[in-house]
């Protein structure tokens, strides 16, 4: 157990920390609402190479894993970065598995946004987290893998988490990518990652909700001391900072497991989704009420991570559904502790 | 990034399963189950014998030079076999302040014996009124030619009726308050003046009241620097924050799921397919996870000499508490049994875990100063306890 970054992977958390720090402040975010698309800002995406991470050298990437996607993604979070990147991420990867070479290669370039579908299933009846500003779509239509490419009018969905949500209804023009067993897998698996990644994205997010309300903590003062100072006030953020912490690590796991082709990768994968949306949406909560009526104002930062809290995880899936699919998960895990009094000393 | 557990753990695990497979035996597990001591002299010599009470120090010293985190693997194969392992564990907070601090003679007087595990040391620090608050000690100390006589009260001295030393915070410089004025000392138990009365808790363990009456104790009892106690209980303190390679939280979600796998309700279908012990078990092995994970964290950043907070030492009991409940909510009024009924459900390990796991938010530092510090050390929120 090591949970050590190489140099590469401290050097790539770092350079798109600042990255995004710096062409993402919040005044950025604000212009690309309700859209939630900043159309620039991806295209610089596409320069620095954000698709490329995870896809294998000799198809053009850097040959990295998904813990790789999972620390940028972590960045991302933290600024609320007006990109589609779970989707598009996952949906690059899902390429790379079926050998759908040739939109890869468009993906990768830049000149086609390719996103994946929620579910298994007819597109026309999801909402499509990137469905306003994705150029195709992956969906598994039975057992199919199909690119479904995207129909005339297409209307974006107004929504208080500034997600690019669309529904496609005309799902005609689509484009059969791959069949056979193992594409249902692979599909599956891209819908983990995209769990994992929308996880680690709530993790940045939290943590940035959290810094956002001890920093107001430390400056506010109230009947002569910092607000930070009243325990009602400290205790809650302290258990918002734990857990977030435990959710990242969570998400860390999840990544390693499913680039390490680990049996409990789907488990971990669900656990660490649903876990992220809690703490994200407490994390939020809590800062949210620290900074008083102010934090309920359109001016102050931290509503912009109390909206998204909820509709990233929503986005995906209903946490407490989610639990039920788990549950499915770990009955199946091995080997039973025996009985007794004994296991609980 | 890596969380595959290595060979050595895996062998190191092995190890311990086959010793606790042999001297963990259902006697030393009932026989703690209605004692409580917390610490069983045969377990404790044979461990000794292995180099596993002291286990990481050098096999020079006795020990068996293990790493801090093979060592807490070891000690919680002993504790979920039903061993206990609260005399082990505390014998050596006490005994790493002695090796660290004490003189040559008391080091070679009291060590190769706690090695072997047939030396035992019980920790008296809290006091009727101090609580949380280690350093509000009251138990006096004064100098008497080249013996000390020592007056006062210790409360929660776990196993200090089976122990042979207490490891004893004393105020020495009167007049002084808080963590200065201080001296700690290795008090022999059988010391006239000593009475030492029982408290039962609810959670299956007995600890004890202590009554220090004119004890005379030797001046060359005295560990580290007479009135400069502080750094003593530091260097012991040191190590409470120690690893976990298995939190409470996971056994008990090991043990819910292994119930719910097998188990039907009255009408005879499988508890398993009942969508509220689903949801509730699922989230269950998320905090169980998490639990484990921020415990690996402090072995992790402990290997690389840095301080982690105390993150696992809270949300580790917290969950623990708050399912312990929820997992007898599944279980059924059954589940109130106590293991020594023949009708106790999974052999009582439930209604077990619900009496003891309240504790757990207390003894290991509080919750509610574990979070003060947090807020402090982490998010830079002002102190919100008086300054000592």
């Amino acid at each position: 157990m090591n949970l050590r970054l190489t140099e590469e992977q401290q050097a790539l958390r770092e350079t798109f920390a600042a990255l995004f720090a710096k062409q993402c402040p919040p005044d950025v975010v604000r212009a690309a609402e309700p859209l939630g698309h900043d159309a620039a800002l991806w295209a610089r995406m596409a320069d620095v190479g954000l698709l490329h991470i995870g896809v294998p050298e000799d198809l053009g990437g850097a040959g990295a894993g998904l813990f790789e996607l999972v620390l940028v993604a972590e960045e991302a979070g933290r600024r609320l970065v007006p990109v589609p990147l779970a989707e598009t991420v996952a949906a690059t990867r899902l390429l790379v598995a079926c050998g759908a070479h040739d939109l890869l290669r468009r993906a990768l370039e830049g000149t086609r946004l390719v996103s994946l579908a929620p579910a298994p299933g007819p597109l026309a009846t999801q909402v499509l987290a990137d469905g306003a500003v994705a150029d195709a779509v992956l969906g598994l239509v039975d057992g199919r893998l199909v690119a479904v490419s995207r129909p005339a009018d297409v209307r974006a969905i107004s929504n208080m988490g500034s997600l690019p949500l669309a529904r496609w209804s005309d799902t005609a023009d689509a484009e059969v990518l791959a069949e056979g067993p193992g594409v249902a897998q692979a599909f599956s698996r891209a819908l983990c990652e995209v769990r994992v990644l929308r996880a680690v994205a709530l993790v940045g997010l939290a943590a940035e909700a959290i810094e956002l309300g001890a920093a107001y903590a430390r400056e506010r003062s109230a009947f002569g001391i910092p607000i930070g100072s009243y325990q009602a006030v400290a205790h809650p953020l302290a258990d918002a900072l734990v857990a977030k912490d435990g959710a990242q690590l969570l998400t860390w796991k999840a990544s390693w497991a499913l680039d390490s082709d680990h049996g409990d990768a789907p488990v971990l994968a669900r656990q660490s989704f649903i876990f992220a949306a809690e703490v994200a949406s407490h994390a939020a909560q809590h800062s949210l009420h620290i900074h008083g009526g102010y934090g309920f104002t359109q001016e102050c930062d931290i509503q912009l991570y109390y909206r998204r809290a909820q509709a990233w995880a929503a986005v995906v899936a209903d946490p407490g559904r989610e639990l039920l699919a788990l549950a499915d998960g770990i009955l199946l895990q091995e080997a039973m502790e025996p009985e007794g009094v004994a296991r609980g000393l | 990034m890596d969380f595959e557990e290595p060979a050595h753990i895996a062998r190191i695990r092995a190890e311990a399963e086959a010793f606790a497979a042999q001297h963990v035996t259902p006697t030393v597990v009932e026989e703690e189950l209605r004692t409580g001591d917390g610490v069983n002299r045969p377990l404790m010599e044979a461990m000794g014998a292995r180099g596993w009470v002291a286990l990481t120090w050098p096999r020079e010293e006795g020990g068996a030079g293990l790493d801090p985190f093979e060592a807490a693997v070891v000690l919680g194969v002993i504790r979920a076999a039903g061993g206990p392992t609260v005399g082990a564990g505390t014998t050596m907070l006490a005994a790493n302040a002695v090796r660290a601090l004490a003189s040559d003679d008391l080091k070679a007087r009291i060590l190769p014996g706690v090695a072997a595990g047939t030396t035992l040391i019980c920790l008296g620090f809290t006091e009727p009124e101090g609580g949380s608050d280690v350093f509000a000690c009251k138990t006096r100390a004064v100098r008497d030619g080249d013996e000390w006589v020592i007056n006062g009260q210790k409360m929660f001295t776990t196993y200090a009726h089976r122990a042979d030393y207490c490891f004893l915070l004393t105020r020495s410089v009167p007049g002084s308050t808080g963590p200065t004025g201080l001296t700690m000392f290795l008090v022999p138990l059988d010391t006239p003046g000593i009475e030492i009365q029982p408290v039962h808790t609810m959670g299956y363990e007995r600890t004890n009241i202590v009554f220090y009456n004119e004890v005379r104790v030797p001046d060359n009892l005295v560990v580290g620097v007479p009135d400069h106690g502080l750094s003593v209980i530091r260097a012991a303190l040191q190590a409470e924050q120690s690893v976990a390679p298995s939190s409470r939280t996971r056994q008990l979600y090991e043990s819910a799921r292994a119930w719910a796998a097998s188990a039907t309700d009255p009408a005879g279908r499988p508890v398993a397919a009942d969508p509220t012990v689903r949801a509730r078990l699922a989230r269950l092995s998320i905090d169980a996870e998490v639990a484990d994970l921020l415990g690996i964290r402090v072995a992790f950043l402990e290997q690389l000499g840095g301080k982690p907070g105390p993150h696992a030492a809270l949300f580790g009991p917290e969950t623990y508490v708050a399912w312990s409940k929820e997992v007898l909510d599944m279980v059924g009024p059954q589940g109130a049994a106590d293991w020594s009924d023949p009708e106790c459900v999974a052999g009582g390990v439930f209604e077990y875990h619900y009496r003891s796991a309240v504790a757990s938010t207390i003894y290991g530092g509080s919750s509610e100063v574990l979070r003060s510090l947090i807020a402090e050390q982490s998010l830079g929120l002002s102190r919100s306890r008086p300054k000592a």
